[in-house]
């Protein structure tokens, strides 16, 4: 609980603290949130992706250049 | 006496007040049955307090010989259970919540405050998907550039390439035609411009090869200039698509081009 008094006394007790909270936590909430997203998606989808394959065509794909 | 619409909610108490009439007859007490009345429920939801609220056309008859005063008596109606609703800290009526009102107001605020970063983020990703939405797609993007090989044009060739729909000249030009292009004095010019300003290097030159008459693709190493020559009015070009003769009125447009690197130009 004293944490959250901190925390009050801090940031939430002042519209321009929080205001500016909001605007950080956003910025590290959208990486996060991003990040998070993509790893989930690799994770369902491991072994479709083009990176997981990649290597079969490389080495076909230099002979046939040129 | 009076008549009782609902039993359980009315209690009736009648009061004797002070009257210098004198009753005309003797107060009689005749008895009466007890009277069963319902057993009151506890009103615990908001459909209980309803039903044993009074609504409606409730109505008491009073007259001049039996005064009555009719009260709801609300006192005995229970307030509901909140207490499931109640955060832990404020449940003991007792107990002091001032200690306890910073980390309420602070659990509140968080709660707030986590909303609104997720409602910022939703924001701004509808705000930066629309706006990306409105730039050019990757197959418009793709066809925007060309790269071409420099190696692959011969000195004193002139190459045609297709380009966002249109033919795209290069030429690799010789030293004469660079030093010829480079004397000519450009206040005899009818669209007046220096051969510096329109080459980045003076080998190569990159026009749009569309005749700014009647847009022909003029035909190269052709014309009394020994540039191009637009086959269809006549117009003259000269080694650096500058009109000479004819009737076009402006010199070939030359795109944006560069060199990122030795014998590679890309255009656009």
């Amino acid at each position: 609980m004293t944490l959250l008094n901190k925390v009050y006394q801090a940031v939430f007790r002042r519209t321009s603290t929080f205001a500016l909270a909001i605007v950080v936590g956003a910025f590290f909430f959208e990486r996060a949130f991003d990040q998070g997203g993509q790893t989930l998606f690799e994770q369902m989808n491991r072994g479709k992706l083009y990176k997981d394959v990649k290597h079969r065509f490389q080495g076909a794909g230099e002979e046939e250049e040129e | 006496m009076m008549s009782v619409p609902k039993s359980p909610l009315v209690y009736a108490v009648s009061q004797i007040v002070a009257n210098t009439a004198k009753p005309a007859g003797k107060a009689v007490l005749t008895k009466t049955e007890n009277i069963l009345v319902a057993p009151r429920q506890l009103a615990l939801t908001s459909y209980a307090m309803s039903k044993l609220t009074p609504t409606g056309a409730d109505q008491v008859s009073t007259s001049l010989c039996a005064p009555s005063q009719v009260r709801f008596a609300h006192t005995d109606v229970q307030v509901p259970d909140f207490s499931a609703y109640r955060r832990d800290s404020v449940k003991d009526n007792h107990a002091s919540s001032q200690p306890s009102a910073t980390g309420r107001k602070a659990f509140t605020y968080m709660v707030v405050g986590s909303g609104a970063v997720t409602a910022a983020y939703a924001a701004k990703t509808v705000v930066s998907e629309f706006v990306s939405s409105l730039s050019a797609t990757a197959d418009v993007l793709a066809l925007a550039k060309i790269e071409i090989k420099l190696d692959d044009i011969p000195e004193g060739k002139n190459v045609t390439f297709k380009w966002r729909g249109k033919p795209l000249f290069v030429r690799h030009r010789t030293a004469e035609e660079i030093e010829a292009e480079q004397k000519v004095d450009i206040n005899q010019l009818r669209h007046q411009e220096a051969d510096a300003d329109r080459v980045k290097d003076p080998e190569w030159l990159v026009l749009l090869g569309i005749c700014t008459h009647l847009g022909c693709v003029p035909l190269a190493n052709a014309g009394d200039y020994g540039g191009y020559y637009c086959p269809c009015h006549g117009s003259h070009y000269d080694a650096s698509g500058r009109i000479r003769k004819g009737p076009a009125p402006l010199n070939m447009e030359v795109p944006e081009y560069s060199f990122p690197e030795e014998g590679l130009l890309v255009v656009g």
